[in-house]
C-alpha cells in the first residue's frame, strides 16, 4: 500500500471516532435548542391564551385549534404551576405518529381557575438522529474524496523528488557508474536523504575502486615471485644427478606452479575486464574469429576424434575489443573441446544475431546457475580452473551480450545473443 | 654475444644471468633505470632484456633511448604487468618481443636467440646441428641435406629443442611455447607426446639420430654432445 493511501486510512480511522463524538454532542445540542425553541413558542401561545381568558365575560371552555389539542378548560381546583410533556399522537392524514410537546399550565384569573393546554409538533429523536447521521455521513464522504484528491495532487508535487531519487537508485550500477551525486532538494527530508545517499554511494564507489585496485595490484605483485620460483625450478631441472623421486617432486612443483600462474593470470584478466581496461574497439566479424580459433585447435579436435560441424547462416559483426573477442570465442571453443568425449561432436552455428556452440558430453553435476560462477566446476574436470565460463560471462555482460546454456539429447549448447 | 639484462628483482636477475651465461652469452646487469640508461648509452649490446616497472623510471623510456641512439640491439620486454597496452606501446616503440612474467628460461632463451638471429643476419641464417639444418626464415628443415616436411607444431617443437639443446625442457615449457596462453586450457601433455612421436618418426625416416631423451617425470633433453 502506498504511503499516501496509508496516511489517508489512518486519518480516516482517527476522524471516525471524532465524528461519532461530534455527532453525539451535536445531537444533544440540537435537541436542547429545538426544545428551547418549542418551549418558547408554547409559552407564547400560553400568554396568548391568558390574554384570551382576560377577554372572557363568562368563564367557558375554548378549543384553540381544530384538532382540539390546544384548549382552555375551566377547572375547579385551585392548582397552579405548569408541566411540559411529550406525547406521540397518530396523525390520520400523515398516517404516522407525530411527536407533540404539550404545555399544561394552570391559571387563575382571580375568580376562576383555568387549565391551559398548548401543543406543538416537534421532531422525534430518531428523526433527529437520522438527520445528524446522514449529515455526518456526507461530511465523511466529502472528507475521503477531498483527502484523496488533495493527497494525489500533493504526492505528485511533494513526493516528486523522492520518486526521482528512487529511480536514480534503481538505475545505479556500481560497475558502470562513476560516483553519483544526488541533487539538492527544497524539501528538508528529501535533501537529507539525498545527501545521505550521495555520501553512501561515494563510500561504496571508493571502496569498490580500492577493492578492484587491490585485486589488480595483488595479481601483478604475484607475477614476479612466481617468475622467481619458475626460473629457479628450470635451473634445478638442469641438475645432472636428479633421482627419480626428485624429478617427480620437481614435476609436481612445476605443475602446481603452472596452475597458480594460470589462476593468477585469469584473475587478472577478469579484473581487467571488469575495470573496463580493454577500451579500443574495432569492428569484429565473429565468424572470422571463430574460424581462426578453430584452426588453432584443429590438432586438439582431431586428437579427440571430434566431428566438427560449422553452420554459418548469418554474418555476425560487433563493435568490440579484438583481444576480448578472441578470448570470448576461444574460451567457448576450448570449453566445447575440453568437456567433450572421445569421438564426440561440436556444432557451431550462427543464425540471426545468435552464435551457438554445442558439444556432446555428460550431463552437468552442478546446476545451470552455477555454471558461470567463478571456481564452480563440474565433477571430473579437476584440471580445469573453473574460470573459463566466468570470463565468457564477464565479457558478454561488458558488451551487453546474452549468454545462455541449454542441455538436451546429450548436447550442451551455449548461445551467445548479440 | 652481449646481453643487457635490466631487472630489479635480484633472484630473477641471478637465475636469468646463469641460464643465459651457460648458453654462451655475456650478460651485463642493470638494477635500476639510471644504471640501465647509462649502460645502454655507453655500450653496444646484441640484445636488451628490459623490465617495464623499474626503480627510478620506466623501462619504456630505455627503449625510446635505444631507438633514439639508433641502437642495433634486439629488445625484449619482460614485464609483470601483462597489459595489452604496455605490449602495444612497447612494440610500437620498436621492441622486438614481449614476454610476460612468469616465463620459462627455455622460452626466454628461444626468444633471445630468435631476436639476435633476426637482427644480426637479417634472418638469412641457418642453424646447423650435426645432420639437422634449420632455415628459420623459410621454416625449412633439412636432414642430411634432404628437406623434410613438418607440420607447424612439429617445426616449432624441433626449433625449440635445438635452441635449448643439452637442456632439460619441461613439458609445461614446451606446451607454453607451442600453444601460448591456451596451454592452460588444454590437456597439452598428451598432445606434446603425439607431436613428438610424429617428429621423431619423420626425422628417423631420413636417417637422423634420435637426440631427444625423455627425462623421467619432467620433460625432454635434446642431447647433442656426448
Amino acid at each position: 500500500m502506498k504511503l499516501i493511501n496509508k496516511t489517508i486510512l489512518y486519518y480516516l480511522l482517527i476522524s471516525l471516532p471524532l465524528l461519532i463524538i461530534a455527532g453525539f454532542i451535536s445531537y444533544h445540542l440540537i435537541r436542547m435548542e429545538l426544545r428551547d425553541g418549542t418551549d418558547e413558542a408554547l409559552k407564547k401561545e400560553k400568554t396568548n391564551a391568558i390574554k384570551l381568558i382576560h377577554s372572557f365575560s363568562e368563564p367557558h371552555n375554548v378549543n384553540l385549534s381544530f384538532d382540539s389539542l390546544c384548549t382552555i378548560r375551566v377547572t375547579t381546583a385551585g392548582r397552579t404551576g405548569e408541566v411540559y410533556t411529550d406525547t406521540s399522537i397518530y396523525d390520520k392524514e400523515e398516517e404516522e405518529y407525530v411527536l407533540y410537546r404539550f404545555l399544561r399550565s394552570y391559571y387563575s384569573s382571580g375568580k376562576n381557575n383555568y387549565l391551559i393546554t398548548v401543543a406543538k409538533t416537534t421532531i422525534e429523536e430518531d428523526e433527529l438522529m437520522e438527520g445528524i447521521f446522514s449529515t455526518f455521513a456526507i461530511v465523511i464522504g466529502f472528507l475521503v474524496v477531498t483527502f484523496f484528491i488533495v493527497n494525489w495532487l500533493l504526492s505528485r508535487t511533494l513526493w516528486k523528488p523522492f520518486y526521482k531519487t528512487l529511480s536514480e537508485l534503481n538505475t545505479y550500477d556500481i560497475k558502470k557508474h562513476e560516483y553519483h551525486q544526488f541533487q539538492n532538494e527544497t524539501t528538508a527530508e528529501f535533501n537529507k536523504l539525498n545527501m545521505a545517499l550521495s555520501k553512501m554511494t561515494e563510500k561504496i564507489h571508493s571502496d569498490f575502486l580500492q577493492q578492484k585496485e587491490f585485486t589488480e595490484n595483488a595479481s601483478h605483485e604475484m607475477q614476479t615471485p612466481l617468475a622467481v620460483v619458475k626460473v629457479n625450478l628450470s635451473l634445478l631441472m638442469q641438475s645432472p644427478n636428479l633421482k627419480e623421486e626428485e624429478m617427480n617432486q620437481l614435476q609436481a612443483i612445476e605443475n602446481t606452479l603452472k596452475k597458480l600462474s594460470a589462476l593468477n593470470k585469469t584473475l587478472l584478466l577478469l579484473t581487467k575486464i571488469e575495470n573496463n581496461q580493454f577500451k579500443e574497439n574495432e569492428t569484429i566479424h565473429l565468424n572470422e574469429v571463430v574460424s581462426k580459433s578453430l584452426s588453432n585447435y584443429a590438432d586438439l579436435i582431431q586428437a579427440k576424434n571430434i566431428q566438427l560441424e560449422t553452420n554459418f547462416e548469418s554474418n555476425l559483426t560487433v563493435e568490440m575489443n579484438p583481444v576480448l573477442a578472441d578470448i570470448l570465442l576461444s574460451n567457448l571453443l576450448q570449453n566445447a573441446i575440453r568437456h567433450n568425449q572421445e569421438g564426440g561432436s561440436i556444432v557451431i552455428s550462427t543464425k540471426g544475431n545468435t552464435l551457438s556452440v554445442s558439444n556432446s558430453g555428460e550431463a552437468l553435476t552442478i546446476s545451470q546457475q552455477e555454471l558461470f560462477v567463478r571456481f564452480k566446476k563440474n565433477d571430473g574436470s579437476k584440471d580445469s580452473l573453473g574460470l573459463g565460463l566466468s570470463i565468457v560471462k564477464s565479457i558478454s555482460s561488458l558488451y551487453g551480450f546474452e549468454i545462455s546454456y541449454d542441455y538436451s539429447n546429450t548436447l550442451h549448447t551455449f548461445t551467445l545473443k548479440i | 654475444m652481449k646481453i643487457l639484462l635490466i631487472e630489479d628483482e635480484p633472484e630473477l636477475r641471478k637465475s636469468i644471468k646463469q641460464y643465459l651465461h651457460q648458453e654462451g652469452f655475456l650478460v651485463e646487469l642493470a638494477t635500476d633505470f639510471i644504471k640501465a640508461s647509462e649502460k645502454a648509452s655507453d655500450y653496444d649490446y646484441d640484445c636488451v632484456l628490459v623490465d617495464i616497472t623499474l626503480p627510478k623510471g620506466n623501462g619504456l623510456d630505455i627503449i625510446r633511448q635505444l631507438k633514439k641512439n639508433h641502437s642495433k640491439a634486439g629488445i625484449i620486454i619482460i614485464s609483470a604487468r601483462n597489459s595489452s597496452g604496455d605490449k602495444i606501446t612497447g612494440l610500437d616503440l620498436g621492441a622486438d618481443d614481449y614476454l610476460s612474467k612468469p616465463f620459462d628460461l627455455a622460452e626466454l632463451n628461444s626468444r633471445v636467440k630468435a631476436v639476435i638471429r633476426r637482427r644480426n643476419f637479417d634472418g638469412n641464417t641457418s642453424i646447423v646441428v650435426n645432420e639437422i639444418t634449420i632455415i628459420p626464415e623459410q621454416r625449412m628443415v633439412k636432414v642430411n641435406n634432404e628437406p623434410i616436411s613438418l607440420t607447424a607444431k612439429e617445426y616449432d617443437l624441433l626449433l625449440f629443442f635445438i635452441t635449448n639443446k643439452n637442456r632439460v625442457v619441461s613439458k609445461n615449457a614446451i606446451a607454453e611455447h607451442l600453444w601460448g596462453d591456451d596451454s592452460d586450457q588444454i590437456d597439452s601433455h598428451d598432445f606434446i607426446y603425439v607431436h613428438l612421436r610424429n617428429l621423431r618418426k619423420k626425422l628417423a625416416d631420413k636417417g637422423c639420430r634420435d637426440y631427444v631423451q625423455t627425462i623421467y617425470g619432467i620433460g625432454y633433453n635434446f642431447k647433442v654432445n656426448g
